[in-house]
């Protein structure tokens, strides 16, 4: 489904991405690795808000590296970014509504898609008209989960996603995340590679910029490398 | 929340003793204001649109606005139509300016420092004054129309009926834009690129596309205010100037992104400017009270907001 390439980044100088190589099918992948060590610069290339210098991406057998933003989440690709980027003046359900609006293929079915975050969130149900900025952090989160979902993407990418939740609303997101993977493929950066290696199928731990590992979920839970840097034991 | 509601209720109360005043007194004033914020408050709100939704302050408002005077001037004086019957190809024009514009000009700036911007604006609103200065010298123009001098009696007091042309310009502008903004696609479209451009990217929404429509639109709507201006004002290059300072003092005091309270601070500044020229010899300080009130509302806002 998604494809890259030999895919290389830099800010001015600094080489931020080396070299990477990565492929996600049908199902849940999880992006490992410390604070600058790339994974969210990576995420951006994806989604066309930072072009690389060199390398491809290729989603559904197209080439989708030079392409602009609001194209590459119409072909089906939703972000949730760690800032969250909702519309604070538009209450919840405009939120949502906005996310399928001008996706082509989920503009039609946005009743159902509605119906189905409020059964997957059922707090934004509750709080349906109330503004966005009014929400505290972890239901901006579900917010920003919800208004991605709206859109029936093909790949969901989530970067950071428990970044300031209270430990047992992480918990809670990962459960949910794990029932989604049925029905769309996810990318996941974290930083909390201990909860979130329940909730995917396979992991890339990048390092410095590059792969420095790649592995089933199992396979990393057990690595010595993943344990003793990430899982802290 | 109790207290601003008083608060509120209070100013509403103040507002309405003045006017019933003001009628008793001076009725003429009442009338000679609301038609002078009409045409505040029409100007005003283009520039509120672009501030809002594309994020840039227009320094080369009063100038577009001059602009479309000047273009209706030319369509009427060159075709024998009447000026607001050219007002429709004004409005094409200007949309076409407002393109040429973004596409040429605004566009290279929407990620720079917001110095670069107004430097840019600036560049234009001199650019299109000389222009028209050398290609229409300074020499104002003026139309003579038998209907802009209609006037009407109430008792006493006879008025010229005319301007209030400007308080229908402005309340339609109003609600054609809440209505654009609120019901269309393309106007939610661009709701969202002005509260979050990243986040509307996010969702599909190609963002400079409607960075380029919001910027014509309010180009346009500049081409039917000149029209109008030019049909009850005389004109020349520089005309456009003080409406640049007066538009930005309202959407500043309106907050951005709003687009009611341009309705209310032009009636409040209307009124009060024709309050001051009613008395003979004093015309002159018309301006300074026009001033002095941005400042106090700005000021008493940012006091608002430290205290809570």
């Amino acid at each position: 489904m998604l494809e890259i390439r030999d895919l290389n980044s830099h800010y001015g100088k600094l080489h931020v991405l080396r070299d990477i190589n990565l492929q996600i099918g049908n199902e849940s992948v999880g992006l490992f690795g410390p604070n600058g060590s790339g994974k969210t610069t990576l995420i951006n290339a994806v989604m066309g808000l930072w072009k690389p210098t060199s390398g491809s991406i290729n989603f559904n057998e197209e080439d989708i590296t030079n392409i602009d933003t609001y194209n590459i989440a119409r072909k089906g690709i939703a972000l949730v970014p760690q800032e969250r980027e909702l519309f604070p003046g538009m209450n919840v359900q405009e939120n949502l509504e906005s996310g399928a609006a001008y996706i082509p293929h989920a503009k039609d079915e946005l009743e159902s898609s509605l119906e189905n975050v409020y059964s997957i969130f059922p707090i934004l149900k509750e709080r349906s008209k109330q503004l966005a900025v009014t929400l505290s952090g972890g239901q901006q989160r579900m917010l920003a989960v919800g208004r991605a979902l709206m859109a029936k993407p093909k790949l969901l990418i989530l970067d950071e996603p428990s970044l300031g939740l209270q430990p047992s609303l992480v918990s809670e997101l990962f459960e949910k995340l794990a029932e989604m993977k049925e029905t769309v493929s996810i990318l996941v950066t974290e930083q909390n590679v201990r909860e979130s290696l329940k909730a995917v199928d396979r992991g890339y731990v990048l390092e410095n910029g590059s792969v420095a590992l790649e592995d089933s979920a199992e396979g990393l839970s057990t690595n010595p490398h993943v344990i003793k840097s990430y899982l802290g034991l | 929340m109790k207290t601003s509601k008083n608060l509120q209720l209070t100013i509403v109360g103040i507002a309405a003793a003045i006017g019933i005043l003001l009628i008793l007194w001076k009725p003429s004033v009442l009338i000679y204001g609301l038609q002078g914020a009409g045409l505040y408050a029409a100007v005003a709100l283009p520039m509120a649109l672009i501030l809002g939704i594309v994020g840039i302050i227009n320094l080369a408002h009063g100038e577009f606005m001059m602009l479309g005077a000047y273009l209706a001037y030319w369509f009427s004086t060159q075709f024998g139509i009447d000026p607001l019957l050219a007002m429709i190809p004004v409005l094409i024009s200007m949309g076409i300016v407002g393109v040429i514009t973004y596409k040429t000009t605004i566009h290279r700036v929407l990620g720079a420092p917001e110095l670069n911007q107004l430097i840019l604006t600036f560049g234009i609103a001199m650019v299109l004054s000389q222009v028209v200065n050398l290609i229409a010298t300074s020499q104002p123009r003026k139309l003579s129309l038998d209907y802009v001098t209609a006037s009407a009696k109430v008792g006493e007091l006879s008025f010229g009926t005319y301007d209030f042309i400007f308080v229908a310009a402005a309340v339609l502008f109003l609600a054609g834009l809440l209505f654009f903004l609120r019901r269309t696609k393309l106007g939610k479209a661009a709701v969202a690129v002005g509260q979050n451009p990243k986040g509307a990217r996010l969702v599909g929404i190609n963002v400079d596309r409607t960075y380029l429509i919001i910027f014509s639109i309010a180009l346009g709507l500049l081409g039917i205010i000149g029209t109008l201006f030019l049909t009850s004002h005389s004109i020349f290059p520089l005309v456009g100037g003080s409406y640049t300072m007066k538009s930005f003092c309202l959407v500043a005091m309106a907050g951005i992104g709003q687009l009611k309270p341009i309705l209310w601070g032009s009636l409040a500044l209307g009124v009060s400017e024709s309050f001051i020229m009613s008395f003979q010899g004093y015309g002159g300080w018309a301006d300074i009270v026009f001033f002095a009130i941005i400042v106090i509302v700005i000021i008493s806002r940012a006091y608002k907001r430290t205290e809570s």
